[in-house]
């Protein structure tokens, strides 16, 4: 007789019991990524639409997830914005009505200020590279006296917080003459990363064999070579690691931005983003439209390379 | 000269004039306002070239007392305008009893409302009191017009004490008294009472939203022109914003009036301004000092012949002067009347107070007072306790420093 009638006489449905258990997990399962995506692609959304709202719909009740008057203002306000020509009472924004009255001054300095990131940013990680694969491996793989302690210091100087260090990053940067430029925030920005960039480097470079080493040596390589041709070939992971970690930090830092640049020259974006609130008059659908461009390059950097981001951030992860 | 990132096309156009009258030349530098006194500090300490700078009122007695900014008096012209300034104004630029630079900028805490609400409501004028407030805003909550018809902003943020003061100004109190001394927790003349208007407005009528602890001043005037109040307490300058279509949907229907008053109070508010400062290391070359001390006139008082820079702040983006003057302006009253009533924005901020807690221990003092406040509001704790705490750290602190 089968499992099915075996049932119908009252014995207990153990297969569609595990069905429905299954089904029941995969449907918590559904939701909880539901939830989960709407959770993290809401705001995005929101900024996305928002952007392209005037200032009155984005403050309607209740919110206007699809704009019901699309508006390109707050984009054609970033980008028609003409440099170079002197300001004089006529020409000053507030005399344009065509800002709305809302537009802060400051509208015009986004897409330099874009470009000052980038610069820095691209700076930044590619002297992290310069810098952090030869340290790297020499820590990993040349034996020398006071190695660790290289390892541990290097490290140490993480643990005190940028804003410990602002006075005295800001006293060296003005004695060298480079205060508001771009040269003062890849200084300091390399200060910051490329310890980090070593650990990271150093983490990955210790997990490949040392016969690697070996034999490259044997066959003729000097260290330079052992580490342009063997290593740095089986260490793309990592290497992507470092420059998403640069990059990401370079293009984000606030604070010594802050410090360092006051003019449209070297300001970096986040204190251009910062300073669209400072106007008297705080547009949110033009802050948001900022918002969208200036999340694009690090979209761009993390698509290019997410292939090696999960393996990328997770080497070294279980070394000790 | 260093600002923060406000009006800049503004401020660069009467700096290219200056340069273009005087032949000096100014190297202008800005940075956000809600990091701008840190990245002055450091700026100080790091011994950054500085001449003249924008300085808020609430920072005077710490800049002043760490010696970096330098009083501007012993320039004549330049004190010379004080006789055509607002008292508040000058008031809020001395300390010590030397003044330390001219306003460009001046505003006051101003009580709006939506008049179509009012007239929905069924009255015909808006509330002269803090009683008439809660009597309007319980008949609107009633007729279903608005559930939080009062907008109140009191997260913890830089506005908070502008907010608290217009309270309790207008309930007829004061957190201090002329020699500094606290007196916030009397009943009559102190804080008390303006508190315990706002804890009833929470907890007993509903008419302002407990989340008002965490609605900060741009969600709170962004949430009035949605249309979801009918009253608000924001700087006088946010006018145009809310009568302007484009950026508000209740454009047209915003109005103002006087403050309303408690029961041992007036028509009173809060006044506050910002000004050019003179750095001490300015100060300190007479040429530079002298440079310095015109570029201050340029844009605090007049530039060929006019109040240029306040006129044309107002203009570009309706933001207050301290200068009295202006008001007779026949530009600046069409500017006015296409938005607002001149009439009572000039009485309004002839009823301007300063703020009488600006003092080198302001900051430290400031945050537990906001959590005092907070507390009450929340019901945690009881108003007068609430303030009694305030008093007892203002003493404090008033002792030590």
């Amino acid at each position: 007789m089968s499992q099915f009638s075996q049932t119908n006489s009252g014995g207990i449905d153990y297969r569609r019991r595990q069905k429905v258990a299954r089904l029941l997990q995969h449907l918590v399962i559904l939701l909880g990524a539901a939830v989960l995506t709407i959770y993290a692609l809401a705001p995005v959304t929101w900024l996305v639409s928002s952007s392209f709202q005037t200032e009155a719909e984005i403050v309607s009740v209740p919110p206007h997830w699809i704009p019901e008057e699309p508006t390109l203002q707050n984009f054609e306000a970033i980008f028609s914005a003409t440099e170079e020509e002197e300001i004089t009472y006529e020409t000053r924004s507030g005399q344009d009505p065509a800002s709305g009255g809302y537009i802060p001054s400051t509208a015009k300095n986004l897409i330099p200020s874009m470009w000052n990131s980038l610069i820095v940013a691209s700076l930044v990680v590619v002297l992290n590279l310069l810098v952090g694969v030869p340290a790297a491996y020499a820590l990993a793989k040349i034996r020398f006296w006071g190695r660790d302690a290289s390892v541990y210091f290097i490290l140490i100087t993480r643990v005190i917080p940028d804003i410990a260090l602002v006075v005295p990053f800001f006293l060296v940067i003005r004695k060298l003459g480079m205060l508001d430029s771009l040269g003062s925030l890849v200084l300091t920005y390399l200060a910051v990363t490329v310890p980090f960039s070593v650990f990271i480097l150093v983490q990955y470079f210790e997990g490949l064999p040392d016969e690697l080493d070996k034999a490259a040596r044997v066959d003729g390589c000097s260290r330079f070579q052992a580490l342009l041709r063997v290593f740095l070939p089986l260490s793309l992971p990592s290497l992507v690691a470092v420059v998403l970690f640069t990059f990401l930090t370079s293009w984000n830092e606030f604070l010594l931005a802050l410090m360092f640049t006051q003019t449209e020259a070297s300001q970096t974006l986040p204190i251009v983003l910062a300073a669209f609130t400072s106007d008297f008059t705080i547009s949110f659908s033009f802050i948001n439209a900022a918002g969208v461009l200036a999340i694009v390059p690090p979209v761009i950097v993390a698509v290019v390379f997410e292939r090696y981001i999960v393996s990328g951030l997770t080497a070294g992860a279980v070394k000790g | 000269m260093h600002a923060w990132s406000a009006a800049v096309d503004t401020v660069q156009s009467h700096l290219n004039a200056f340069t273009n009258t005087t032949g000096i030349p100014v190297n202008y530098g800005n940075s956000p306002w809600a990091q701008y006194r840190e990245g002055m500090v450091t700026k100080f300490v790091g011994g950054a070239p500085l001449d003249m700078m924008w300085v808020s009122d609430a920072w005077l007695p710490e800049w002043a007392e760490a010696g970096w900014i330098s009083p501007i008096d012993e320039y004549d012209f330049l004190t010379a305008y004080n006789s055509e300034a607002e008292d508040f104004c000058t008031d809020s630029m001395t300390y010590n009893g030397r003044q330390y630079g001219l306003t460009y900028y001046t505003d006051f805490m101003a009580f709006f409302y939506d008049e179509s609400k009012i007239k929905e409501a069924g009255f015909d004028a808006p509330p002269a009191t803090w009683d008439e407030v809660v009597e309007q805003s319980l008949v609107m909550k009633e007729k279903g017009i608005s559930d939080y018809p009062m907008m109140l902003a009191m997260a913890q943020e830089s506005w908070l004490i502008e907010f608290m003061s217009a309270l309790v100004y207008s309930h007829g109190g004061r957190f201090t008294d002329d020699a500094g001394a606290s007196i916030m927790q009397h009943e009559k003349d102190g804080a008390v009472e303006a508190l315990q208007w706002v804890v009833d407005a929470v907890d007993k009528h509903g008419i302002v939203s407990p989340a008002c602890v965490e609605t900060g001043e741009l969600s709170g005037l962004k949430a009035f022109a949605s249309g979801n109040h009918a009253f608000a307490m924001v700087a006088k300058y946010r006018l145009r914003m809310l009568n302007d279509p484009a950026q508000s949907q209740i454009a047209g229907n915003v109005k103002q009036a006087m403050m309303p008053k408690g029961a041992n109070g007036d028509h009173n508010t809060v006044g506050w301004m910002r000004f050019h400062g003179m750095a001490t290391q300015s100060a300190q070359d007479k040429q530079r000092a002298e440079n310095a001390a015109r570029l201050i006139e340029w844009f605090g008082g007049k530039a060929n012949g006019e109040y240029k820079f306040q006129k044309l702040l107002f203009l570009d983006i309706g933001a207050g002067f301290g200068v009295k003057p202006l008001f007779e302006d026949a530009e600046i009253q069409a500017a006015y009347n296409t938005y607002g009533d001149v009439d009572t924005i000039k009485a309004q901020q002839a009823l301007a107070l300063k703020k009488d807690v600006v003092t080198p221990w302001f900051g430290e003092w400031a945050e537990t007072n906001g959590s005092a406040w907070q507390s009450a509001i929340l019901g945690n704790v009881e108003p007068a306790a609430a303030i009694q705490k305030s008093a007892d750290l203002w003493d404090e602190l008033k002792s030590s420093y």
